[in-house]
């Protein structure tokens, strides 16, 4: 199950967690106000675990943040993907598209954050406008490229195939381009993440990002550890999950590749 | 039903005033079942005349048709055979070849028979679920002359078909060319600058002079095939070392070296 590769990459996060327990509770060269020490971390993880904090349990608000992310970036890649197919195979339409895009896109999503407070609260559905506003943009950037990249020859054959406009962006624009849009995806997935969590910073009732809030207005470095490495940890997993969903469909490329 | 008509056609590429113009007044007549290939220095604009029977480009003057009807977008009825083979890398080799019947809309019955046979003309049948990349050049490029083959097309258009092949493989592609169009003849607009390729294959061959490309000569190799028997033959080097084959290489060679001569540098 874990090659030669995976066990150096466990290596490096042993050696890393051994420092950590040299610096902060071996030597005391960190102080405990400053970095938590190894066994303040699990404290406050048994805490959260059991009893909760800021709220609830660390499941629920973990499940919370991760929901939030789904939503946002199945909305974003619902979006994202045919409009890029869209502006990339059709020249009016990304002439049409791209000037408005060229202006929205240096606005960095947690710009949006304000805004979207203020339009929807500080429920669900204004994370999810913020995940959908930074998830969206480099779905829709890497479609685009990948339907400009295509060879033309392969379109050329598809055509002179008498292949109809719908199925030819099924099976022939939308599986040429994939490549691209999986890394895209990968983009959008990161950048979920990481204006999921601003935004719960910034106004929210429940998520990691709420806890890490708490954990700093409580002057309590343990959780603030342990919401950050529940982010991690998140983020890890769904990348790992579109990752084999990724290598599912680019069966036929990966191979390619070898 | 297919023939194919070039009459007085220009193209220019570019704007009308400023353009480059790569085709000058091309005028040629391929009849029903007859395999004309086209030869000339490179950018002298031969695929473009094959581009434009395809449908992917358009003549800036003259017309084109095929079967009697003018050219106007690309379709089965004009099948391709790419110098890169083109085909989709996600499907398996049935899939490649079924794609062009799905889009005729044919029973799923019908499908299978006319993809078996295609599978079978090209000696594809082991090959059938494989991808392409796990193919060789010259077997993908069997699937590609399938796919095209399986449309049953009035022509079928090869543009250079053999040039990103390896010297044996393009041979037997050669000969394997040969046998179907004695299996079963079409209309053939065949592209290369392969001089013996050109007299091996075609019934006729044009050659082009260098942009703006026109056609300068056309050669009837087919009543020299037929006098000097060259069916006879199963292999290509036993047609390339006859004295009628030599002949009419040698002067298509000298008749595009003054081409190239002329070039400036």
């Amino acid at each position: 199950m874990i090659g030669r590769r995976g066990w150096i990459g466990l290596g490096t996060v042993a050696a890393l967690i051994a420092l950590w327990f040299l610096l902060t509770t071996v030597t005391g060269i960190v102080s405990g106000a400053r970095f938590p020490s190894p066994a303040e971390f699990w404290l406050s993880l048994r805490q959260i675990w059991g009893r909760g904090y800021a709220g609830g349990q660390l499941i629920s608000h973990a499940l919370h943040s991760l929901k939030l992310v789904a939503m946002g970036f199945a909305v974003a890649i619902a979006t994202g993907i045919p409009l890029g197919l869209w502006m990339g195979w059709n020249r009016k339409a990304e002439a049409a598209i791209n000037p408005v895009f060229l202006v929205i896109r240096p606005i960095p999503p947690l710009a949006w954050i304000p805004l979207a407070i203020l339009w929807l609260g500080l429920g669900d559905s204004a994370k999810i406008l913020v995940i959908w506003f930074s998830a969206f943009v480099p779905s829709v950037i890497n479609t685009f490229a990948g339907v400009r990249n295509i060879d033309r020859p392969m379109i050329e054959a598809a055509r002179m195939l008498g292949t109809p406009r719908w199925r030819m962006v099924r099976e022939v624009i939308a599986p040429a381009a994939s490549p691209l849009i999986f890394t895209g995806l990968r983009l959008s997935l990161q950048a979920s993440w990481t204006t999921l969590v601003a935004a719960e910073l910034v106004g929210a009732l429940v998520g990691v990002g709420f806890v890490l809030n708490m954990a700093q207005q409580d002057l309590y470095p343990g959780m603030i550890l342990v919401g950050m490495v529940t982010v991690g940890l998140l983020g890890w997993a769904t990348t790992v999950l579109l990752g084999m969903v990724e290598r599912r469909a680019l069966s036929w490329n990966m191979a390619a590749r070898d | 039903m297919g023939s194919i008509l070039f009459q007085n056609v220009d193209k220019v590429f570019g704007p009308a005033s400023s353009g480059v113009k790569a085709l000058d007044n091309i005028n040629l007549e391929i009849a029903e079942k007859e395999f004309v290939a086209i030869v000339g220095p490179s950018g002298c604009g031969k695929t473009t005349c094959l581009r434009m029977v395809a449908g992917f480009e358009a003549p800036s003057a003259g017309l084109i048709s095929v079967s009697g009807k003018k050219v106007t977008e690309p379709g089965p009825d004009r099948a391709v055979v790419f110098q890169q083979f083109a085909l989709f890398p996600w499907k398996t080799v049935r899939e490649n070849i079924e794609l062009g019947l799905r889009n005729k809309n044919l029973p799923a019955g019908e499908r299978n028979t006319l993809v078996e046979s295609a599978l079978k003309l090209m000696n594809l049948e082991t090959h059938a679920d494989a991808f392409p990349h796990q193919l060789s050049g010259g077997m993908q490029q069997r699937v590609a002359i399938a796919r095209a083959y399986v449309l049953d097309p009035d022509v079928l258009l090869m543009d250079e078909p053999f040039g990103a092949l390896d010297a044996q493989t393009r041979v037997v592609m050669q000969e394997e060319l040969v046998r179907l169009a004695r299996v079963n003849p079409r209309t053939v607009l065949f592209i290369t600058h392969a001089v013996e390729e050109a007299v091996y294959l075609a019934d006729r061959v044009a050659i082009m002079t260098r942009r703006p490309g026109r056609i300068k000569e056309i050669l009837d190799v087919r009543s020299i095939r037929q006098a000097e028997n060259w069916d006879r033959f199963q292999k290509i080097e036993d047609v390339m070392d006859l004295e009628s084959f030599v002949h009419l290489r040698t002067h298509i060679w000298k008749s595009l070296r003054e081409e190239k001569g002329s070039q400036s540098i």
